[in-house]
């Protein structure tokens, strides 16, 4: 594949996403066996959350590939059996057998669905009495018999008459206000959150008695509107009144197929006022939603590969390879055991040959390592392909013309981490396209081409690897976002810097559109990316210029099993600094720490003043030689943020195998893992960046 | 008020040892090897003892080992003031039960930090 490769979203200009067919072939099989076990094993009685959020991950990870590559048979199955699972995990349904029954039965339907993309021969698969059931069911309500062949009528009736459990439709009346236009920031509110449902003015706006009224459809009950309205309007000045049927949210005429509500499920709605989107993205939904497979729908048929290509790629369980990782981690040790204790032979001739043999089980070692590794690396453009195909769907639903670019698609990251890079990844992606990209017309009045463009670029910078989401949209505005936050109760001062502006959006609730789409994102917001981002080891940067588009950088290490560290010396202990975050390290001489404000201390280092942390102090070290204690200071950096710590002495830089401390013992302050050194000591691994917040306190 | 038994062979480092816990606010009683230290240590309270390594009829090791066999010094901190900065003297102090190794010639500030932190 290109480096650099340029797709119009419109097409796949490109990418043969067909590449990527018996990945997600493998990946829905095993899904789908999941998540039999795990019905199968379910008690109805007792269900717990963990197995529902488990079998619910199962199908929303088939529905998301299956949207992506185009397979809409199985992404119309699985998105009813998402929606029904989804309720349960919430507990708005309790679990009971008809629903288990009809889970596997789907289960079924989809591995024959797949079964046929893969080529092999089977009648195609009827779902609709299937979709008709868990619609039913998912509405609460007791399902027909499910086992009755379903001709094509009773998909429909079943939905008809279902309306849609929940959504209300109101009047609110606002008013009397000194300024009327006031009422305005309501509707405001409708387009901000996604899932609040869809406000319309009544009167046109203009009553005689000063009054504003709108017509409301919302799944919110009357406390929650409340609340919300109340950040703009007094509670007193609010009345909510339920609404005549008149105002047909049952658009559906009895016996027609059953059309999704634009304000239930507004989908990427978030401009209500775009040209064609609203009705385009019900329109489209309902289209591929109602695109029987018995038909034939037109999802592609994955080639069957030529035996060639299939001798070269050999299947094996990850535990496997998981193993042999963890064999060849304690090899690397074995190997530094003997090295440390071949270094006292090197100088007799001797032993000369024994030194040499010792030194090439070391390079071997280190060569091994590197392979079996790299079994588990895999590309970053298993990751980017899904984006073309979602961006297209929503650039269209949005009434947007973006362009993706992707750069770097070859650079490998571990399977771990690209597993779980791909959500926040998702959720970038679509901010980008939903609130960076402006609406064609708006370009061009700003002098900017028609063509959204948003690039996608991987690349290893030093130990890491850095995935950027870069879009030429509108920018962050930094009045909105400080004025947002401050609605929100966070402390936001004109004072503080864009960078911190920025980051702004990461806080908790600040992003709380919850958000159903196609592809994924089920109330995902930007503290939920920034948290698991995290929570990989890996930061996100921000930034962003008001007109010209933002960027993102995600920042990750290439894997979370090794890394290249320092050990350093601490009294009687040794630890792991990440060679990464290690800047320079110097020479104590007297008279070079200053005590500043009672206990903090500083050190100058040219001409900055960086805050001392001594290390012997913040673990408490037993220490009982005092010949070098603290001699040397090793300048750490975090999140561009330097501190130096006092250790006694560098011990050297090696690759270490990186252990859970959380799994094997409990989670410590200021520590991020745990190592065996060559002697077999234990050795932690510092959390830098914890040391570098604790000095900022 | 913390006293210091204070060992050394040499009268001038035992001139500057004691000087320099005094005007750090220590009382001092200084002993001239191994055998007379651990006479003195038997007749006075001891807060901490620190001793050097090399000094004719008692060591320094000798005498923290002769100390720790006795109830009244199992816990007292013990520090080796030496000019010995080898792996093995140092571990064999360790063994023998001192609290700290020092090593000569020594910071006065770096000298009465250490005896505060042992002393805490």
């Amino acid at each position: 594949m290109a480096e650099s490769t340029s797709s119009p979203t419109a097409g796949h200009a490109g990418i043969d996403l067909s590449q990527f067919y018996q990945v997600f072939f493998e990946e829905a099989g095993e899904n789908l066996e999941q998540m039999e076990q795990m019905l199968l094993g379910l008690d109805v009685a007792a269900a717990d959350d963990e197995t529902l959020n488990a079998i619910f991950r199962c199908a929303h990870s088939v529905k998301g590939g299956a949207a992506t590559f185009g397979f809409a048979d199985v992404a119309e199955l699985t998105h009813q059996m998402e929606t029904l699972l989804d309720k349960l995990r919430r507990h708005e349904l309790a679990p009971t057998a008809p629903m288990v029954d009809v889970l596997l039965q789907s289960g079924d339907a989809l591995k024959a669905q797949l079964a046929r993309h893969q080529g092999q021969d089977g009648a195609s698969v009827d779902t609709r009495q299937l979709l008709a059931t868990m619609r039913t069911l998912a509405e609460g309500r007791d399902a027909q018999a499910p086992k009755a062949p379903a001709p094509a009528a009773p998909a429909a009736a079943p939905a008809a008459a279902a309306g849609d459990s929940g959504l209300r439709a109101l009047e609110i009346t606002v008013g009397p206000l000194e300024r009327p236009e006031q009422a305005d920031q309501l509707a405001e509110l409708f387009r901000e959150i996604t899932d609040l449902g869809s406000i319309e003015p009544l009167d046109a706006g203009q009553a005689a008695d000063g009054m504003r009224r709108y017509k409301v459809q919302t799944r919110s009950n009357d406390d929650e509107l409340l609340d919300l309205f109340g950040f703009h309007i007094a509670r007193e000045q609010i009345r909510i009144a339920p609404l005549g049927p008149g105002y047909g949210f049952h658009r559906g005429a009895p016996g027609a197929p059953r059309e999704e509500p634009a304000a239930a499920d507004p989908g990427y709605g978030f401009f209500a006022d775009a040209p064609g989107a609203p009705g385009a993205a019900a329109g489209a939904a309902a289209g591929s939603a109602q695109a029987p497979a018995a038909t034939g729908a037109p999802a592609p048929r994955a080639e069957v590969r030529a035996a060639g290509g299939e001798s070269s790629t050999l299947r094996v369980s990850v535990e496997k390879v998981d193993q042999l990782i963890n064999l060849v981690g304690e090899l690397v040790i074995t190997q530094a055991m003997l090295a440390q204790n071949g270094k006292a032979l090197a100088g007799s001739s001797t032993l000369q040959a024994l030194a040499n043999g010792l030194a090439d089980l070391e390079r071997n070692t280190r060569d091994l390592q590197e392979a079996v590794m790299s079994i588990r690396m895999i590309p970053m453009s298993l990751v980017f392909n899904r984006f073309p195909r979602m961006l297209r769907d929503l650039a269209a639903k949005l009434g947007k013309k973006v362009e993706l670019v992707t750069q770097g698609e070859a650079t490998e990251l571990d399977k771990g981490m690209v597993e779980k890079i791909t959500d926040p990844l998702t959720h970038l992606v679509r901010n980008s396209c939903d609130h960076g990209i402006e609406l064609p017309a708006e370009r061009l009045a700003r002098g900017k081409p028609e063509h959204g463009t948003i690039t996608l670029v991987a690349s290893h910078q030093g130990g890491s690897i850095v995935i950027e989401v870069r879009d030429d949209g509108k920018g962050l505005d930094r009045a909105r976002l400080l004025a947002k936050a401050r609605e929100r109760g966070i402390a936001a001062p004109d004072s503080l810097a864009d960078a911190e502006v920025w980051s702004l959006i990461f806080a908790p609730g600040f992003s709380t559109a919850e958000q159903v789409t196609d592809v994924s994102g089920r109330g995902v917001g930007m503290d939920v990316v920034k948290k698991n981002i995290t929570a990989l080891g890996g930061s996100v940067e921000i930034d962003s210029a008001a007109g010209y588009g933002m960027s993102v950088k995600v920042r990750l290490p290439l894997t979370l099993a090794i890394m290249d560290g320092m050990s350093v010396g601490v009294g009687d202990e040794c630890y792991i600094l990440p060679l990464g975050s290690v800047v320079e390290s110097f020479q104590v001489r007297p008279g070079m720490v200053r005590t500043i404000g009672g206990s903090g201390r500083v050190v100058q280092v040219r001409d900055e003043y960086l805050p001392v942390v001594d290390l012997e102090r913040v673990f408490a070290v037993p220490r009982f030689d005092y010949e070098h204690a603290s001699d040397i200071m090793v300048v750490v950096e975090s999140d561009g943020a330097r501190i130096a710590l006092l250790v006694d002495e560098l011990l050297g830089q090696q690759q270490v195998v990186v252990k859970n401390l959380e799994a094997n013992y409990r989670k410590v302050p200021d520590v991020s893992g745990a190592t065996i050194m060559g002697d077999g000591r234990v050795a932690l691994i510092l959390d830098v960046g914890s040391l570098v917040r604790r000095s900022r306190h | 008020m913390h006293t210091i038994l204070a060992v050394d062979d040499s009268a001038s480092m035992r001139q500057m040892v004691s000087f320099t816990l005094k005007s750090a606010g220590y009382q001092v009683v200084e002993a001239v090897d191994g055998i007379d230290a651990y006479e003195k240590a038997g007749k006075g309270d001891f807060q901490l003892v620190l001793t050097d390594q090399n000094m004719p009829r008692m060591d320094g090791i000798s005498l923290v080992r002769k100390l720790r066999d006795n109830p009244k010094f199992r816990s007292t901190p013990i520090l080796v003031l030496t000019t010995e900065s080898g792996d093995q003297m140092k571990q064999a102090g360790r063994a023998a039960g001192a609290t700290g190794w020092l090593v000569k010639p020594f910071d006065p500030a770096k000298l009465i930090e250490v005896i505060g932190k042992v002393l805490r």
